[in-house]
C-alpha cells in the first residue's frame, strides 16, 4: 500500500464490533462540548442536573459531564445543545458535537479489554475521567452493561482497530 | 511500571506523565540578561543525586506540578500542584 493510500475512515454511525464475547458500537448523534472555568454554572446554563463524573463513574442516560482537569470538562448531552460558543460570565463552551466520539463496549471479555487498554486503578477512583486507553487520551465512565470511552474524532479509528483486536 | 501521583487525579501509570524539567526561574529583565546567563539558563541544570525536585506534566489532565524523586533509587518521595509551590 502506498503511503499517501489511506483507507476510508469509518463513519461514526452504525459502526460497531460484533465479536461472540465483545460488542463495541460508536455512538452517535449526541452533542458534546467542552466546558472550562466554573464547571457548575456552565452545567447549570447548559444541562441542569446533569453530574460531573469522575473516572469510571456510571454514566447516567440522560446529560453528564465528565471532568477532565479541575476547570475543564466534556459535557455529554442526549442532543446536540446548539449553544453558542465563548465565555460567559466565568465560564466557557466550545461545541464539539463532530470533534468528539464516543463507544459503548460490552460482553463478556469486556473486562479483559478494559484490562489490557489501562492500569488505572479504576477502583480506587478518581476526580478525572481522562486516562490513556491503549495509548490513546480517554474520558472512561462504566455503563449499565460495560464501560464508554469518549475519544477525540480522529482517533475512533485507532480506537476501534485496537479494540477489534483486544 | 511505576506510579506517579498527580495532585488532581492521584496515582497514575508512569506513561500518562511527561517530564518538563527543573524549576529554575527565568533570568530576567531579558535585555540585561548576558549570553553566558542565558546559556546557563537554557542548558545548566543541578542534576543531583538523590532527592530532586523536578516540574512534570501529567498529559491527560495536563496538570503541571512538582514531584520529588529519587534520582538513584527512583522512589518518588511526593508531589504538589506547581501553583501552590510557586507562589
Amino acid at each position: 500500500m502506498r503511503e499517501m493510500n489511506w483507507p476510508p475512515a469509518r463513519g461514526v454511525e452504525g459502526t460497531r464490533i460484533d465479536r461472540p464475547r465483545l460488542m463495541a458500537r460508536a455512538l452517535s448523534g449526541r452533542g458534546s462540548a467542552l466546558i472550562s472555568g466554573d464547571l457548575e454554572a456552565a452545567i447549570v446554563a447548559l444541562a441542569p442536573g446533569a453530574p460531573i463524573l469522575g473516572l469510571y463513574a456510571l454514566a447516567p442516560e440522560g446529560a453528564y459531564a465528565l471532568r477532565i482537569a479541575r476547570d475543564r470538562a466534556l459535557l455529554v448531552t442526549p442532543a446536540p445543545l446548539g449553544a453558542a460558543d465563548g465565555w460567559r460570565e466565568g465560564w466557557c463552551a466550545t461545541s464539539v458535537d463532530e470533534g468528539w466520539a464516543a463507544v459503548d463496549v460490552a460482553g463478556p471479555h469486556g473486562p479483559f479489554a478494559l484490562a489490557q487498554g489501562t492500569s488505572a486503578d479504576l477502583a480506587g477512583g478518581s476526580p478525572s475521567a481522562a486516562l490513556l486507553f491503549a495509548g490513546l487520551r480517554c474520558l472512561l465512565a462504566r455503563t449499565q452493561t460495560g464501560f464508554r470511552l469518549h475519544v477525540e474524532a480522529p482517533w475512533l479509528e485507532a480506537l476501534l482497530i485496537w479494540l477489534d483486536g483486544a | 511500571m511505576q506510579i506517579f501521583p498527580c495532585p488532581f487525579c492521584g496515582p497514575r501509570d508512569e506513561t500518562e506523565f511527561h517530564y518538563v524539567g527543573e524549576p529554575k526561574a527565568r533570568p530576567e529583565p531579558a535585555e540585561a540578561v548576558s549570553d553566558a546567563e542565558w546559556s546557563a539558563y537554557l542548558h545548566l541544570n543541578a542534576n543531583p543525586k538523590g532527592a530532586s525536585r523536578e516540574v512534570w506534566l501529567h498529559m491527560t489532565c495536563l496538570e503541571s506540578f512538582l514531584m520529588t524523586r529519587d534520582t538513584a533509587t527512583n522512589a518518588v518521595l511526593g508531589s504538589e500542584p506547581f501553583t501552590r509551590a510557586a507562589s
